[in-house]
């Protein structure tokens, strides 16, 4: 079976090449014709990299994607949900009805034995997701960081002088403070299985982006009832690559990042980030503007 | 001599040497001795052969040269794997500079021209050594290249990546006869078998590790495969497929053994893992009876240590909390002497009690 180093070579670099063919054709393909979507992403919803271990001998500039899930707080629990952008959540749209839309096998019912057995061993499925940029999702979250400011003033006029008061207050304010113009305005809003549908339901793509990402059913507890509900728990891409030619922007602004007036580093910029035909970001503009 | 290859030629001058030390004992036992003439015959066909043999595949001629290849064996495995972190660092250090059409040549490039080295080496490299360098560096480039590509162009993660770099990595161990692109290769078509199997099941293929009866398949198609297909001409290719078949096999059952609740039944935890130890037993047990049916010593040893893995995974869930540390470990010590004791058994009778052949 020993090949001559003719027979080698051939075979080789037509695996090589065809291999990178494939790969490129696919790249091609996705940046034809009309964009899916286009974005226009800040540095609240991109994050530059951090300098750190390995991440200093790397001399691309890869951006990450941070995306938000508003999720239900649970009443009496203090603090907000969805803060946290890239780590995913659980949202109330995402209910066992829209996890057997998504084709998810919910027949069982989530109080059995069988049932919390069969959901807590379902793992993660890739499905489309809708993420929306500044619409009624982060003004709803926006809206809840004011109704929680509101509630912890009252609290403090309540119990005036106290410490823990004074101390919720501040943080709430901070939480606020970002809301406005720190945390990503990017939410992770329906999930589906049909590029159509999907796009006939959210129509603006400067808005609205749809893009592969994983769901899991998991059981949770409502007033001591399992209940089944979905957890977005991440997107395909998070990371964007930064062409050579936008690199000097981003690794002026790393050099340049100062502080904001809560001691959060801010280094403002805005990006076009085009989805293609298979769903792949790139970046079609990039500068840095002025906070 | 078409037809040796270099481990042909490697056991033949072996087999020279020892006859060489034989025959000298013999004669000073005074048992038989050769005529001048005769002596001087078979020196010269030895000579005659053993050049051939060093000229053809830089076989080792006596112990000290096999003592040091060795070493260059060892030095040639780590050569090959820092040079593979050399390239991909190298390029890390400076890709971000290049504007991307460059940074594709660049990935293209490297990949192409080390396969062509590599391929150019191979023919002037009897020894394998070089030869075993300059592949692994060619199949860290073409890594490199394809995932470099997925992220210069932000292309969705796909396990299919994983079906090219196999098939060069298979195209250079069978054609360069190098078992450390073998194990590349193998180690490949197990995570793409894998996630592939996962799908099946509707997971998210990254996914595929937290399932571990996603690798069943793979092992059992890396196991039968050197049945199937010849493999008397690669030396030490049928071992390799044989001994990761039983690890891909026996891992992931030695894992549900011990977490029921990573397993596709939907059984009680506690089932599910008396389920797989009973199988981790009963299957190491007959890879050991298997191994020694078919002689194949690497089945043997692998399913033996298997075996022990299990019995003392259970000693230590049994017995770690409720006994005394000292007995514990005299437990222990116990087992494995009545262990030593079977195979000794099974040595004297050449396996015999197992069913082999005799």
């Amino acid at each position: 079976m020993k090949w001559s180093r003719t027979r080698t070579l051939v075979a080789g670099l037509a695996l090589i090449l065809a291999t990178n063919a494939v790969a490129l054709i696919g790249v091609a393909y996705n940046r034809s014709g009309e964009p899916e979507s286009a974005l226009k992403l800040t540095q609240r919803e991109l994050q530059l990299p951090y300098e750190w271990g390995l991440r200093k001998e790397n001399s691309g500039i890869s951006l990450a994607l941070r995306w938000r899930v508003l999720a239900e707080v649970p009443k009496g629990r203090y603090g907000m949900a969805g803060n946290y952008a890239g780590f995913g959540g659980a949202p109330n749209w995402l209910d066992k009805t829209k996890l057997a839309t998504l084709g998810f096998d919910v027949l069982e019912p989530e109080d059995t034995r069988l049932g919390r057995m069969r959901y807590s061993k379902i793992l993660p499925k890739e499905v489309l997701l809708v993420l929306e940029l500044d619409g009624p999702t982060y003004r709803t979250a926006l809206g809840q960081a004011q109704e929680d400011l509101q509630k912890e003033e009252a609290l403090l006029k309540a119990n005036p002088g106290q410490k823990e008061f004074e101390e919720r207050v501040k943080n709430t304010k901070r939480r606020l403070h970002q809301e406005e113009h720190q945390y990503s305005r990017l939410f992770v809003i329906d999930a589906g299985l049909d590029m159509t549908s999907l796009r006939t339901k959210y129509p603006d793509r400067s808005h609205y982006a749809i893009v592969h990402g994983q769901i899991q059913p998991h059981i949770i507890e409502t007033n001591h009832k399992p209940k089944l509900a979905g957890y977005v728990s991440g997107l395909s891409i998070t990371q964007i690559n930064v062409p050579a030619r936008y690199r000097g922007i981003f690794e002026s602004l790393q050099k340049s990042t100062q502080a904001n007036a809560y001691g959060v580093a801010v280094s403002p910029f805005e990006v076009s980030v085009v989805y293609g035909n298979r769903l792949e970001p790139w970046i079609t503009e990039a500068r840095g503007t002025k906070d | 001599m078409d037809n040796l290859t270099r481990t042909d030629a490697q056991k033949r001058a072996d087999d020279i040497r020892v006859f060489r030390r034989e025959l000298e004992r013999l004669e000073d036992d005074r048992v038989m001795s050769l005529t001048m003439q005769q002596r001087g015959v078979l020196t010269e066909h030895h000579e005659h052969l053993l050049s051939q043999f060093i000229q053809a595949y830089d076989i080792d001629r006596d112990v000290q040269a096999k003592q040091l290849s060795l070493g260059m064996r060892i030095a040639s495995f780590l050569g090959a794997l820092a040079l593979a972190a050399s390239v991909f660092f190298l390029f890390y250090q400076f890709w971000g500079l290049l504007a991307t059409p460059w940074q594709v040549a660049t990935l293209q490039m490297s990949a192409l021209a080390t396969f062509v080295v590599t391929v150019w080496i191979q023919h002037r490299d009897d020894s394998g050594y070089f030869a075993k360098l300059a592949a692994m560096v060619t199949f860290a480039c073409f890594v490199l290249n394809i995932s470099m590509l997925g992220q210069i162009f932000n292309i969705t993660p796909s396990d299919k990546a994983l079906i090219p770099w196999a098939g060069l990595a298979f195209l250079l161990a069978y054609t360069c006869d190098l078992r450390l692109l073998l194990a590349m290769g193998i180690l490949c078509m197990i995570a793409y078998i894998s996630a592939r199997v996962g799908t099946w099941s509707g997971l998210y293929w990254i996914d595929f590790g937290r399932r571990p009866e996603n690798f069943i398949p793979a092992a059992v198609v890396l196991f039968l495969f050197p049945q199937f297909i010849d493999h008397a001409r690669f030396t030490g290719f049928a071992v390799i497929y044989r001994v990761f078949g039983l690890l891909t096999l026996f891992l992931p059952v030695l894992l549900l053994a011990n977490w029921g609740a990573g397993s596709y039944l939907e059984l009680d935890s506690g089932i599910v893992e008396g389920l797989y130890q009973m199988i981790g037993f009963a299957g190491s047990a007959g890879t050991v009876w298997l191994g020694a049916r078919r002689r194949w010593s690497e089945v043997v040893n692998t399913g033996m240590v298997l075996f022990v893995i299990f019995l003392y995974t259970k000693f230590f869930d049994w017995w770690w909390e409720i006994m005394p540390k000292y007995l514990f470990f005299l437990v222990l010590g116990l087992a494995a002497i009545l262990l030593l004791l079977v195979l000794r058994r099974l040595r004297t009778t050449n396996y015999r009690l197992l069913g082999a052949a005799p």
